[in-house]
């Protein structure tokens, strides 16, 4: 009983700033983690911070981070979805087949968004009115869209890509497009979490579903409408993909889920559901980009970068989980 | 029991019926299906799905998961070629130390999600990273082969007419079906997916549990990881990749709750053999080898729908 | 608030109405042609033992469940229907869960306007309005001291209830169903509450005060209905009925000894502590427990009382003091320890911490002996069902049989498992923390008979409890706990409601005061 008149005594208190980094915790700790990275880094190797390095980071990761927004929607609502790297390849696949087959640059873009949609929305259907959970049918659905995704491939090239088509390698103001849709997107998505009914019920349903529905929130209606936003950023987060280079290879990025997955659990969703931030999911999916480009200037053998990777994923895990532990 | 016992039995049914169908409609489509050749080295193939396939039983009662499977085969096998070649140990010496490896890298993932109390999925997705990563980064992208004949036995021989690892995933897996359902571990795994908590006030140890069966799964895959190198002649640092969803739906199709307290091995074994057989039957029939991969996620999904469905008029 | 005034002269009309309300579920009719009614600005409270159809009733009112065909709700004398919880909320009826409903991972603010949040422009939700609104609301309830941006999950049960209540007034109910609210809060809480729902009846909102605390619903109801199997009892002015006549409408016939307490020879000391301590939250407790005796530990909620519990137990090791048992030291440093040492605990939480509600009643009982039931560590079957079999006897539990799942079970009985699993482990100090908590009158004395009979067998007792007639009724001698520390004991001779509840709130506005 002290224990809590003393919290609430000291948050009676907490002014604007408390507030802040009391919801932002986890994100302004990345953040200074991303600083420190590219301030050491680039003294030791000056070439990290060179425009052409940032943009190489930059455009080589954004998908991740657009990809890593819905994801996180999908995680603090309280599922999963494992099938996200798969579904992606399959998008940019259809994407640049359809940009080689003469349909018009803007179908080319448009469709992938749709056909991701329809896809998380079934997702969405199986895991909230039939209620399998979703890391169940994500697993079946990402064993259907890679098998499905080769089989009818066969892993070929796609290329000849029309130069117009290749929206990831527009500049606007010298800043390539990727950087845009990043800032763009999650700009959007945080102000949409907190400021719109819909997303506060994203972290109603995945706080206490049996609350949400008591409060009026149509759980099963709301689910499936996060797997399809989740879908909407799969898609464009697969144009991202699929235009950053002249060829696609239609097969799946290895380990896209878990990169996408590992992002947003960093960047401070909580895997139980209820919290987190998209700004937090895109700042980790920044941290890890620059991170692997680090090890290559720090002259670390490339064979051991995933090692190096997985032990600072483990890391943050760890003290993300001492700071909850001290909170709680 | 008997509740949680009829539910399984609903589930059994309905993967029994899945079971004969596919059986039935493969055997149209190749005459090949039905032969005890191809039948054994089904059995060859899928030995170290299966055994990974047991301590993922327990692991998923007791309401977790472990992700890193598949990497900590993928170092078992690296080590186990490191060790004897490049450390110029015994073969036998190398098999023994790859495999304590295995259980080290288990031991790890239980210490991590009991001690720092790491959800499992976040856990064993970091070591996934982690021990595919020292795999890559010890191997070099060079692989080990040259091993003497002897040890091609385990995974490439047969004793009795039956392949090797057979026998021993039968043993392994009338093992773990004993473990959990006759001995008081196996009470305690449940207990621990039901009701954590209940389970720490009634004085069952939790942690242990829980270290005990994370460093099973790590232990096993070590195993499996020596058996994988014995049946292709070689160890490469990708060795494993993703044969933790392979090993997951096994596991879930065989009707293991994904949120805990439920599931059995026998129902893990029937999952087992229903994918295998579907990838076999498929191949059989010209299907290739992706498009097998189709159908064992429809089938996944369409598995768990059926029991679903069936439970739900159960329970009025 | 839009609510009416409440006129004391004449009756007014009734807010909301339940007529000739039947419910069925699978072909059992739990509810029978139910009428009910409750008036602006009256408390009524709803009587029954578990099972007798409250819950029902109110589900019914709050739009989970919609009654049989023939039964009919009226809000203001107009029938409507009710499709979901969101049409009762429109008609202005708001319910406060026994099992609250709220979000933990979110601030106060939005937890009480969740669903129905103020706006800015384009739809935007207005934060600042949010916890503009939020804290009115408060201070209205009286709540000055809760911070609008606190985590609900860090927040006690008393002050979760407050945004539970406050969210409802923020929706303008004009009828709020209150289902135990008083279960699990501390005497000074209880008496906040009560002030609180005075307040709102002042207000003229309509109250329907579910409970079984006697004392509340006199100090508190203006009506008391009660059911019994599903069917209505009466409906009385409080002024017409009285304790006794309410317990024999509840269960059908007359309960004349709340408290069996049967005085047995106390024997030699079983469990001693030495200045036992658990951070601060455990403070140099000193205590002699001997053979056969009772002894009640009393305080309120965050005293340190469970917590003391979990310390002898080992869930929380005790960070220094120590441990007698027998005479002979011990160190008891997990559950497991304690357990072999014959340490028991019937936990506080009964559906968290002594259930495992999906398991059989079976596995249940032989939980925590399952290693002494064992041959080489494979349980044994049959010693294990009979153990089951003679638990279900000896205990009164009524159930199918030791294969069904404990979670079917009622509250009472239910209770009667988590004590079987441990009385079977043949324990020599049995703790029980909250032995009664949330089970209706009948089960409650049998929980009490059994705990005189486990006495008189020569088990050493500690009793843990929010009620002080249980306290009073059952021990033999009486602590007091405050602020992790141990204020007073009492023999049960010099026991008195007076003097121990003096003693936990004398404590309490001490340690108040030293905190500041």
């Amino acid at each position: 009983m002290s224990v809590e008149t003393a919290t609430v005594r000291r948050s009676a208190s907490t002014g604007f700033a408390a507030r802040t980094f009391a919801t932002y915790g986890q994100e302004f700790i990345i953040l200074a983690c991303i600083v420190v990275l590219f301030v050491a880094v680039g003294l030791i190797a000056p070439r990290f911070i060179s425009p052409t390095n940032l943009t190489t980071i930059f455009v080589g990761n954004a998908y991740i981070a657009v990809a890593a927004i819905g994801m996180s929607m999908v995680i603090i609502s309280g599922h999963i979805d494992v099938s996200v790297g798969s579904l992606i390849g399959v998008l940019a696949t259809i994407s640049g087949t359809l940009a080689v087959s003469g349909y018009p640059v803007w179908f080319a873009w448009l469709a992938p968004v749709i056909v991701g949609m329809v896809v998380t929305s079934f997702i969405g259907v199986l895991v909230a009115y039939v209620r399998i959970p979703s890391i169940v049918v994500t697993l079946g659905m990402l064993s259907i869209l890679k098998g499905g995704l080769i089989s009818v491939t066969g892993g070929a090239w796609i290329t000849n890509l029309p130069p117009d088509y290749l929206i990831a390698q527009f500049r606007l103001f010298g800043i390539p497009s990727p950087v845009w849709f990043m800032i763009a997107l999650t700009a959007l998505a945080a102000m949409f979490m907190r400021y719109t009914a819909f997303g506060r019920s994203i972290y109603a349903i995945g706080g206490n579903g049996e609350a949400a529905r008591v409060a009026g929130i149509p759980v099963e209606r709301t689910t499936v409408t996060i797997f399809a936003i989740h879908g909407l950023f799969a898609g464009i987060a697969a144009v991202l993909f699929a235009t950053q280079l002249q060829v696609i290879q239609s097969t799946v990025p290895p380990n896209l889920e878990l990169t996408v997955i590992t992002a947003s659990v960093v960047g401070g969703v909580s895997i139980l559901g209820g919290t987190g931030t998209v700004v937090g999911s895109t700042l980790a999916a920044i941290l890890f980009a620059a991170i692997g480009s680090s090890l290559i200037f720090l002259n670390v053998s490339a064979y051991w970068l995933r090692a190096v990777q997985g032990l600072l994923i483990l890391a943050t895990v760890l003290a993300d989980m001492a700071r909850r532990h001290r909170i709680g | 029991m008997t509740l949680s016992l009829r539910s399984f039995m609903r589930h059994e049914a309905v993967l029994g019926i899945l079971l004969v169908l596919v059986l039935f409609v493969l055997a149209q489509q190749s005459d090949k299906f039905f032969t005890t050749a191809n039948i054994l080295n089904q059995g060859r193939l899928m030995t170290e799905i299966g055994l990974i396939a047991l301590p993922m039983t327990f692991v998923i009662i007791t309401g977790g998961i472990d992700l890193s499977v598949g990497s900590i085969l993928g170092l078992c096998a690296i080590l186990l070629g490191v060790f004897w070649q490049n450390l110029g140990l015994p073969l036998p010496a190398a098999m023994a130390l790859a495999v304590c490896v295995g259980a080290l890298a288990g031991l790890v993932n239980g210490l991590i999600i009991t001690r720092f109390k790491v959800p499992p999925l976040i856990a064993t997705l970091a070591t996934l990273a982690l021990y595919r990563g020292l795999a890559e980064g010890i191997s070099q992208a060079r692989s080990v082969r040259g091993y003497p004949e002897w040890f091609f036995v385990l995974g490439q021989g047969e004793v009795l007419g039956v392949p090797t690892q057979l026998w021993i995933l039968i043993v392994f897996a009338i093992g773990a079906a004993a473990i959990l359902g006759l001995t008081t571990f196996g009470r305690a795994t449940y207990a621990v997916g039901a009701n954590e908590t209940a389970a720490r006030f009634s004085g069952i140890n939790v942690d242990r549990t829980k270290l005990l069966i994370y460093t099973a799964s790590g232990l096993v895959s070590g195993i499996a990881a020596v058996i994988f190198v014995s049946r292709v002649s070689t160890t490469r640092s990708d060795m494993g990749t993703g044969v933790e969803l392979d090993v997951i739906t096994a596991v879930v199709l065989g009707g293991t709750s994904i949120f805990g307290g439920r599931g059995t091995i026998i129902g893990t074994v029937v999952g087992l053999i229903l994918v295998q057989a579907l990838k076999n039957g498929l191949a059989l029939s010209g299907v290739k080898g992706d498009g097998t991969i189709v159908v064992i996620g429809v089938v996944l999904i369409f598995a768990i729908l059926a029991s679903n469905l069936f439970s739900r008029n159960g329970d009025g | 608030m839009t609510a009416t005034p409440a006129t004391s002269s004449e009756t007014p009309p009734p807010l909301v109405e339940l007529r000739n309300t039947s419910k069925t579920f699978g072909g059992i009719k739990v509810l029978k042609n139910v009428g009910f009614d409750v008036r602006p600005g009256e408390v009524h409270a709803l009587l029954g033992e578990n099972g007798a159809g409250k819950s029902t009733l109110i589900k019914i009112l709050s739009g989970f469940h919609t009654p049989d065909e023939g039964g009919e709700i009226r809000v203001n004398g107009r029938p409507v229907s009710f499709s979901s919880p969101r049409d009762a909320r429109k008609a202005g009826i708001a319910t406060v869960y026994q099992e609250l409903l709220l979000f933990p991972d979110m601030t106060v603010a939005e937890n009480i306007f969740i669903g129905h949040a103020p706006r800015a422009g384009m739809g935007a939700l207005d934060w600042n309005e949010m916890r503009r609104r939020a804290r009115a609301l408060l201070d209205d309830l009286d709540s000055h001291d809760l911070d609008v941006d606190a985590r609900v999950g860090g927040l006690s049960v008393a002050n979760r209830q407050r945004v539970e209540i406050a969210k409802a007034l923020s929706q303008d109910a004009r009828l709020l169903i209150m289902d135990e609210p008083t279960a699990s809060l501390a005497d000074a809480d209880v008496r906040r509450l009560l002030d609180v729902v005075r307040r709102l009846r002042e207000r003229g909102v309509a109250i329907i005060y579910i409970s079984h605390r006697m004392p509340e619903i006199f100090a508190l109801a203006d009506r008391v209905t009660v059911l019994r199997d599903g069917s209505l009892i009466g409906t009385k002015d409080i002024e017409e009925v009285d304790d006794a006549s309410l317990v024999s409408m509840m269960v059908g016939r007359s309960i004349d000894q709340l408290f069996p307490k049967v005085v047995v020879p106390i024997g030699a000391p079983v469990l001693e502590l030495r200045k036992v301590s658990f951070k601060d939250e455990v403070q140099d407790i000193s205590l002699t427990l001997r053979a056969g005796e009772i002894l009640g530990i009393a305080g309120l909620v965050g005293s340190g009382r469970t917590e003391l519990a979990l310390t002898i137990f080992g869930i929380t090791p005790a960070t220094s003091g120590e441990i007698l048992l027998n005479g002979r030291p011990v160190t008891i440093r997990s559950p497991q320890q304690a357990r072999d040492l014959g340490i028991a605990y019937v936990p506080e939480d009964r559906g968290l911490q002594g259930l495992v509600k999906p398991q059989t009643i079976r596995e249940n009982v032989s939980m925590a002996l399952l290693d002494r039931i064992s041959k080489g560590s494979i349980v044994d079957r049959v010693k294990e069902s009979a153990l089951a079999r003679d638990a279900i006897a000896r205990f009164g539990i009524r159930a199918r049989g030791p294969e069904q799942r404990a979670g079917q079970l009622s509250g009472g009985n239910q209770q009667k498992v988590v004590l079987a699993k441990w009385v079977s482990t043949n324990p020599r100090v049995l703790i029980m923390d909250e032995p009664t908590r949330g089970i209706d009158v009948g089960a409650k004395s049998e929980i009490h008979a059994l705990m005189c009979k486990l006495a008189g067998e020569g088990l050493a007792v500690i009793m843990i409890s929010s009620e002080l007639p249980e306290v009073l009724g059952m021990s033999d001698r009486i602590m007091v706990m405050n602020g992790g520390r141990m204020v007073r004991t009492f023999d049960r001779s010099e026991a008195t409601p007076d003097v121990v509840g003096a003693a936990m709130t004398h404590a309490g506005a001490s340690h108040a005061g030293g905190a500041a």
